[in-house]
């Protein structure tokens, strides 16, 4: 095994590094500085779109923030006054960047709070619901791949369990994991986001179908996995079929599987609006759809800024973890830094 | 006198559901203190300040902590609160608070007259309450103190719901409103009640603690002195049918808000209890729009009430778990409510029809319904699909059948995003809207029937005829509730049999399930939501 350089799987990190610090210093740096200038046009975009497709969307501020309360001219003076809306547009758009990029989001219309705190308050339960669900989509999805990949009767059994998970709406599987779990064995509670075990059920609820989806990317590729050539190599040196598909199939099956999680994690954020409306847990995706149904501007604003970090620093995890599991990658740096 | 005759018959029912808290304790046993409670809400606050929260299905947990001058009785009279008596003076514009002398905030600030007129003042500013500013605070012309612990208020003119609002409206400490948390409401915002605000998870929980200083209830409550509870949190669970699961399976204590389908569970179970109290207001209807579409017909609106039998309806949809309503206020309304209108009109699809051939609606398309000048006679039913609940959307296409069944006509739901509900409001390019509201003393009423820019605020069926306002500031500004009724009951036969303006569908209800060691739960009298956790206790 320690001979098999395909893998390289017993390279260790120090290596690695000391192979990228090879990198002339200036491509390293270029790269640095794209990455960040592509994460500002990102964040930047969030932002535009998200100011002007709320002034595009049907309802006026003012109307919507009195309902179907009274109204007065007085009334609709004293909203324009408190927020703003009274300015031109532009010069609405221009302050709210100048006070982003001084740190304040300024407050939210409908709960009438400080949207930073607001957000912030609200993005750790989420946090720890999309990675709980994260954790459980990956223990489920290479679980199932090297359990069942290449073998009929598990195969077909696992495929049909993770059809049916993808197609179950998560509000209906919320529903059905807390019937069983919590109302009828009471094993777990629906508390909202007080200890561990509230945890677990809704990020099941969430993450299996996640699951689901990557483990059938990761059992294809790791069936190709198994009929490369190198695999036999491998056997002929004694090692088992278990060694054989976690230390050398798993990585060449987990690149695409990896893409696709990366893509699915944002939708992971999504997802949890319903997740945590079943379970009545804390979290931005309720704060969200409110803020876009009342045409709150800052909080939506700032939930915009926080997704498109979110993806950014995603995309970034994802390429990184290609150069870790594909050498290939690492190599074609190396020689296109010299 | 009849008003309250036919009240004590209506609420029979009530007081065996404990709608009345004295009766409602009978065979608990002797109450006993301490111990916490958890109860499941679907709803929580916009805001946690009482002043600017219009959502009812909050009260029941604002109450715990804010506390007003006078209580309401089942039959509408006044008892003590904070105020310890009340005076309207000859001319019917002055009104007069004694106040308690030994009240504190539970911040520590003392009650007094200059604290009330701190919050009736700060109402009257748009800048901190919005569309409040433009309600009944708006008609003061002077708030002062007479001494320490009188106020007085004077109107601009006679304006009879105003005692209502002033008795009823939460007074919040002085220092609040120098509060950073003075709209949001929050832990800063102090209050007189039971119950301290102690902490507020949003999206999760809020939790009071027992304030060990009070000794202030009204009569109206079961007890006197401080709450039994020492601690009591509210928990919020959007779903309906997980309040009801976390409430079988023993995770919470007590629910509110329980589906038809779910009530079966709790009836009739000894593990439970299961109360409901009818709202107060003007019932769920169904409003015609008098200025745009075919409802602009008299013969059309009449001709659609005609078309549909509601309580056939509601009993498909509801079996049975919802209140019939027929006219313009809540059947539960001890002051106003005129039941000489119920079964005043009833279904009757061949008048229908005839109605509708003689405004020229004779032909009839492909699918079946009613064409003038080759155009089908569409109501379009505009409903905002983010305030759908009490399967309300189900309701509305079991009318939608009736109409087209019975009559040809092609009522079409259309439902809509919050921004496009509130543009078409606006312009009132729809055919109609169904509603519902909440406010007592006739206020319900002015809201559906005045002018829109004159208080008309949800005036859905934009009706405009001269009538209705002449009659509703008449009956506003007089203190003769005999002659106050008498014009509602006017309006009423007006809007509903001679102009058919709206189709009242059923009254809403609170329903409230419990465990069964649960005790003193209750609606309030009169205003009819869940009261606050004061009188509840544990028996084990």
């Amino acid at each position: 095994m320690s001979a098999d350089n395909t893998t390289a799987f017993e390279q260790s990190p120090s290596a690695w590094f000391s192979r990228r610090r090879r990198l002339k210093r200036n491509s390293l740096a270029s790269q640095i500085l794209v990455r960040i200038g592509s994460a500002i046009a990102v964040l930047w975009a969030a932002v535009t779109l998200s100011f002007i497709s709320i002034h595009l969307a049907p309802g006026d501020i003012i109307s919507l923030l009195i309902g179907e309360q009274l109204r007065t001219p007085e009334i609709e003076a004293a909203i324009r006054l408190e927020w703003g809306l009274d300015k031109p547009l532009q010069s609405q758009y221009l302050t709210y960047l100048l006070r982003v990029l001084h740190g304040d989001f300024g407050r939210s219309y409908i709960l009438q709070t400080d949207v930073s705190g607001l957000v912030l308050s609200q993005m750790l339960p989420t946090l720890k619901l999309t990675a709980a669900a994260l954790v459980v989509a990956v223990v489920f999805a290479v679980a199932s791949a090297l359990l069942t990949a290449g073998r009929r009767l598990p195969r077909s059994i696992a495929g049909s369990l993770e059809l049916i998970l993808i197609s179950t709406p998560s509000f209906w599987l919320g529903i059905v994991l807390l019937f069983i779990f919590s109302f009828t064995l009471k094993i777990f509670p629906v508390a909202g986001d007080r200890t561990f075990s509230a945890l677990v059920l809704p990020a099941l609820s969430l993450g299996l179908s996640l699951g689901a989806v990557i483990g059938q990317v990761l059992r294809q590729g790791l069936e190709r996995a198994l009929e490369e050539p190198f695999m036999l190599t491998v056997k002929s040196w004694g090692a088992n079929d278990f060694v054989l598909r976690l230390r050398h199939g798993l990585r060449h099956a987990a690149l695409p599987a990896v893409t696709l999680a990366g893509w699915l994690v944002g939708n992971l954020l999504s997802g949890a609006v319903i997740t945590e409306a079943v379970f009545g847990r804390p979290g931005l995706g309720r704060i969200t759809v409110d803020a876009v149904l009342a045409h709150d501007l800052p909080v939506v604003l700032a939930v915009a800024i926080l997704s498109a970090f979110t993806y950014v620093v995603l995309s970034t995890l994802v390429d990184v973890l290609y150069l870790l599991l594909d050498p290939r990658l690492r190599n074609q740096n190396a020689e296109a830094g010299h | 006198m009849l008003m309250r005759r036919y009240f004590l018959g209506l609420t029979a029912a009530m007081l065996v559901t404990g709608a009345l808290p004295s009766l409602g304790m009978a065979g608990d046993g002797t109450a006993v203190s301490g111990g916490k409670l958890t109860w499941g809400v679907e709803t929580e606050p916009a805001t946690l300040n009482p002043q600017l929260n219009g959502q009812d299905k909050t009260k029941l947990l604002l109450r715990n902590a804010y506390e007003s001058l006078l209580a309401r009785t089942a039959d509408g009279g006044y008892v003590p609160w904070l105020a310890t008596e009340y005076k309207i003076s000859d001319d019917g514009k002055t009104y007069t608070f004694k106040l308690r002398d030994n009240v504190t905030f539970t911040d520590g600030q003392k009650l007094d007259a200059q604290a009330v007129i701190t919050n009736f003042t700060k109402l009257k500013d748009a800048a901190y309450s919005g569309s409040v500013s433009a309600g009944p605070v708006s008609r003061i012309v002077e708030a002062k103190a007479l001494d320490d612990h009188t106020v007085s208020f004077t109107l601009n003119q006679v304006y009879a719901p105003f005692l209502d609002y002033a008795a009823s409206l939460e007074i919040l400490s002085p220092a609040a409103f120098n509060s950073t948390q003075l709209k949001s409401g929050g832990p800063e915002i102090a209050g007189t009640g039971p119950f301290i605000l102690k902490r507020y998870a949003k999206g999760q929980d809020i939790q009071f603690v027992k304030n060990p200083a009070y000794n202030w209830a009204p009569k109206t409550s079961a007890h006197q002195g401080p709450a039994y509870l020492d601690e009591v949190t509210y928990r919020f669970l959007s779903e309906s049918s997980v309040r009801t699961g976390a409430l079988t399976s023993g995770q919470v204590d007590v629910i509110e808000g329980i589906a038809g389908n779910d009530a079966s569970l709790f009836k009739g179970n000894s593990d439970f209890s299961y109360q409901t109290a009818l709202n107060t207001g003007t019932p769920y209807s169904l409003f015609l729009n008098v200025t745009w579409g075919p409802t602009q017909d008299l013969k059309v609106r009449k001709a659609l009430i005609s078309a549909i039998d509601v309580d056939a309806v509601l009993k498909a949809v509801y079996r049975g778990e919802r209140a019939r309503a027929w006219g313009i206020t809540s059947p539960i309304d001890p002051q106003f409510y005129d039941k000489s209108i119920e079964a005043a009109y009833k279904p009757d699809p061949k008048a229908a029809n005839t109605l509708l051939d003689e405004a020229g609606w004779t032909a009839r398309d492909a699918d079946g319904f009613r064409t003038k000048d080759g155009k089908r006679l569409t109501i379009e039913v505009i409903q905002a699909q983010a305030t759908v609940r009490d399967q309300r959307d189900v309701l509305l296409q079991a009318l939608q059948a009736q109409a087209r069944q019975n009559a040809g006509i092609d009522l079409k739901i259309v439902f809509v995003d919050a921004g496009t509900y509130t543009d078409r409001r606006k312009t009132g390019q729809f055919g109609s809207i169904a509603n519902s509201n909440t406010p007592t003393d006739a206020i319900d009423i002015e809201y559906h029937y005045l002018p829109l820019d004159k208080g008309g605020s949800i005036n859905y069926s934009r009706a405009f005829a001269p009538e209705l306002s002449q009659w509703l500031n008449e009956a506003a500004s007089t203190l003769d509730q005999k002659k106050r009724f008498d014009l509602y009951s006017k309006l009423q036969r007006f809007a509903i049999l001679d102009q058919a303006y709206a189709l009242p569908l059923y009254e809403p209800e609170d329903q409230v399930a419990a465990a069964s060691y649960v005790k003193g739960i209750s609606f309030r009298p009169f205003k009819q939501l869940p009261e606050s956790a004061y009188d509840i206790w544990r028996s084990e």
